[in-house]
C-alpha cells in the first residue's frame, strides 16, 4: 500500500521536534518518587524501604530486560512487523546504566553493618528461628558457593554489564543504519541476537535468583527464572503498546501504526498471559504435588499465619490468579479488545499493575515482623513506599527513554524490513 | 435440456483492476458473489466488504466444552466413580484436574475451529458451477475473476452485466448451475 510509504516521511519530521518537556517531567516525577522513598526511611526504617526499593528497581529492570529480549528475538527471527515497535524498545534500552546506578544502594547497604538487611544469607552469623546460625544451616552450606557476598556483587555486576553491552551494540547498529542504510548493521544485530539471547537468558535467570528467589534461600523452584522471563516480556510488551499509542495520539505515528501492528502486539501480550499462567501454575502444582517442606513453606508464608488463619497474602495470591491470568486471558481473546485503542490501553495498564503486584508477592513476604516472625501484611506502609519506589525508578526509566528519543529517527527508515512493517497485514 | 443459470463471470487482467472492481460490486450492494484469484490478494476481503470470520465463536464454544469435559471427567472418575486417595491428596482438586482440562481445552478448540471453518465455508463441496467453466483454469493461473450469483437479490442480468463492464470486467459470460 503505497499510501503508507507516502505519508511516512511527512510524519518522520516530527521526530526531530523536541521531547524535552516529557523528559523533564519524567525526571521530575522520578526525583519526587525517590525523595519520597528516602523520606520513608525516617518513617518505616531501613529494612522496609530497602525491600520497597528492591521491588521498584526489579520491576523496571524486568521491563528493560523484556525489551532487550524482544529486540533480540526480533532480530534472530528476522521479523518484519515489529520494526516500528523495536525502535521504541531501543530508546528505552538506554535506561540500563541508570537502573544499575539505582540498584547500587542495595549493594552498598549489603556491604555495611551485618550485611543481612535484605539478603540474610550474606551474614553467616545470622541466627535462625531454631537457634542455629545460617553458617551451620545445611541448606545454606550446600548453596554457599553461589550464595555469598562476593558472588552476589560479581553476578549483579556481570548481569548489568551484559545488558548494558548488548543494548549498546543493538542501539549503535540500529541508529547507524538510519544514516547510511548499510545492511551490515542488520547482520551485526542478528549476530548480537544469536549470542545475546543465550546471555540474556542466563543473566535474567541469575538476576531473578540472586535478587528475588534467594530472599528465602531454603526454597527450590526450577521455574523461577522462566517465571521472571514471563513477567519481563509481558511488561515490556505492555509498555511498548503504551508507547505506540502515545506516539499515535501525539501524531508521530499517524499513517504508520495500523491495526495489524496492535493486533500482533496484542496477540503476543495474550500469548505471554497464557505463558505466565502456565509457568506460575506449573510451579505451584509441582510444589503442591510433591509436598516437600523445603518447597511448600514458601507458599505457606504467602497463605496462612502460624496459627493457621488465612493471611492477607492468600488474597493477593488469589487476586494474581484471576487478575494476572484469567481476566486478561478472557479479555484479550477478543479481536476488538486488541486493536481498538481505547480498549487495549486499559488492558495493558492493568497488566503492568498486576505484574507489579506479582513482583511484590514474590519479594515482600520475605520481610518478617520482629515480634511475631510472620511476613508483614500486604497492606501497610511498605506498600506505599513500594509505590513511591516504582514511581521513582519509573521516572528515571522514562527520562532515559525521552532523552534517547530525539537522538535518531522516529522509525528505522532504512531497515530492510521497514516497507513490510509499514504495510503489515494479517 | 437447458441448464439453470448460476451467475455471471467477468475476467480481469491485473490485481488492482480486480481489487477496484470488487470495491464497486461491494458498493453496489451485492451479497452473493466472490472473487477468484490465483494467489491471496491482501486487503481483498476489505474491498469485498467481507466481515471478520465467525470461526472464533466456534473455537470459544469448543474451548469451554473441552474445559468442562476435562473437569467433569476428573470429578466423575476420581470423586464419584472410584474414589481413591493418591499421595494424601483430596479425592478432587481442580489442581490435578487442570492439566487434563487444559489439554482437552486445546484439543476441542482445535476440533471446533476446523469444524467451524468447514461448516461456514460449506465444505466439503464436491461440485461448484464455476468448475464447469474454462475460466477456472485461468483463474488458477494468471487471471482474476469476479462471479456474481443469480441468487443475489439485486441480480439482474442486464444491470449486473453493465456493472461488471463498468468496473472493467472483460469477456463476461453466463455460468450454468
Amino acid at each position: 500500500m503505497s499510501t503508507h510509504a507516502a505519508t511516512a516521511p511527512a510524519a518522520l519530521s516530527s521526530s526531530e521536534t523536541s521531547v524535552s518537556s516529557p523528559a523533564a517531567k519524567a525526571l521530575g516525577v522520578g526525583i519526587a518518587g525517590i525523595v519520597l522513598t528516602i523520606l520513608g526511611l525516617f518513617v518505616s526504617g531501613g529494612k522496609v524501604i530497602a525491600f520497597s526499593w528492591l521491588t521498584g528497581v526489579t520491576f523496571w529492570t524486568a521491563i528493560a530486560i523484556g525489551m532487550l529480549m524482544l529486540v533480540m528475538i526480533h532480530h534472530i527471527l528476522d521479523a518484519s512487523w515489529s520494526v516500528v515497535l523495536r525502535r521504541q524498545f531501543e530508546h528505552a534500552l538506554s535506561a540500563f546504566p541508570w537502573l544499575a546506578l539505582l540498584f547500587a544502594p542495595l549493594v552498598i547497604v549489603s556491604l555495611t553493618g551485618n550485611h543481612d538487611l535484605i539478603w540474610k544469607w550474606m551474614n553467616p552469623d545470622y541466627i535462625l528461628a531454631n537457634g542455629h546460625t545460617i553458617g551451620h544451616d545445611p541448606l545454606y552450606v550446600k548453596k554457599a558457593a553461589f550464595l555469598n557476598l562476593p558472588m552476589f556483587i560479581a553476578m549483579t555486576a556481570l548481569c548489568f554489564i551484559v545488558w548494558i553491552w548488548l543494548s549498546a551494540r543493538l542501539r549503535k547498529a540500529s541508529f547507524a543504519q538510519d544514516t547510511d542504510g548499510d545492511l551490515k548493521w542488520t547482520y551485526m544485530n542478528r549476530k548480537t541476537a544469536a549470542f545475546g539471547l543465550a546471555l540474556g537468558a542466563v543473566t535474567l535467570t541469575l538476576a531473578s535468583i540472586y535478587w528475588v528467589k534467594s530472599l528465602d534461600y531454603h526454597w527450590f523452584s526450577t521455574m523461577f527464572g522462566v517465571w521472571f522471563f514471563a513477567d519481563c516480556v509481558r511488561g515490556a510488551l505492555s509498555i511498548g503498546v503504551l508507547m505506540l499509542l502515545w506516539l499515535y495520539q501525539r501524531g508521530d505515528l499517524k499513517g504508520i501504526l495500523n491495526t495489524n501492528h496492535l493486533h500482533s502486539a496484542g496477540m503476543l501480550v495474550f500469548a505471554f498471559t497464557v505463558f505466565w499462567g502456565y509457568i506460575t501454575f506449573s510451579q505451584y502444582f509441582l510444589i503442591w504435588n510433591a509436598n516437600i517442606p523445603e518447597e511448600t513453606f514458601w507458599y505457606n508464608l504467602r497463605e496462612i499465619t502460624k496459627a493457621g488463619e488465612p493471611s492477607q497474602w492468600k488474597y493477593v495470591g488469589m487476586f494474581l490468579l484471576f487478575g494476572h491470568f484469567l481476566a486478561p486471558f478472557l479479555y484479550l481473546l477478543s479481536y476488538k479488545n486488541k486493536v481498538v485503542h481505547s480498549r487495549i490501553k486499559p488492558a495493558v495498564i492493568w497488566i503492568l499493575f498486576v505484574i507489579l503486584i506479582d513482583v511484590i508477592y514474590n519479594i515482600a513476604p520475605a520481610v518478617k515482623d520482629y515480634t511475631t516472625g510472620e511476613p508483614k501484611a500486604f497492606l501497610g506502609l511498605g506498600l506505599l513506599w513500594t509505590f513511591t519506589s516504582v514511581v521513582g525508578v519509573g521516572g528515571i526509566f522514562f527520562w532515559s527513554y525521552f532523552k534517547s528519543f530525539p537522538k535518531t529517527k522516529l522509525i528505522p527508515i532504512r531497515d530492510p524490513r521497514i516497507t513490510e512493517c509499514l504495510t503489515h497485514h494479517e | 435440456m437447458s441448464a439453470k443459470p448460476y451467475g455471471l463471470i467477468a475476467t480481469f487482467d491485473t490485481t488492482p483492476s480486480v481489487y477496484h472492481a470488487a470495491e464497486q460490486v461491494r458498493d453496489a450492494g451485492y451479497k452473493n458473489w466472490d472473487c477468484i484469484t490465483p494467489f491471496p490478494v491482501h486487503g481483498l476481503d476489505k474491498a469485498m466488504g467481507v466481515k471478520r470470520s465467525h470461526v472464533p465463536k466456534f473455537s470459544l464454544c469448543g474451548g469451554i466444552l473441552g474445559f468442562t469435559t476435562g473437569m467433569s471427567l476428573i470429578i466423575y472418575t476420581s470423586y464419584f466413580n472410584y474414589p481413591l486417595i493418591v499421595g494424601g491428596k483430596p479425592y478432587f482438586s481442580p489442581l490435578f484436574a487442570f492439566p487434563v482440562s487444559y489439554e482437552l481445552t486445546i484439543l476441542f478448540t482445535a476440533f471446533a475451529t476446523i469444524g467451524g471453518m468447514l461448516f461456514l465455508n460449506g465444505l466439503p463441496q464436491h461440485y461448484h458451477p464455476v468448475l464447469k467453466s474454462d475460466k477456472i483454469l485461468s483463474g488458477m493461473d494468471d487471471k482474476f475473476h469476479i462471479v456474481i450469483e443469480c441468487s443475489d437479490p439485486l441480480f439482474n442480468l442486464a444491470q449486473t452485466k453493465a456493472l461488471l463492464e463498468k468496473a472493467g470486467g472483460k469477456d463476461i459470460q453466463e455460468l450454468e448451475a
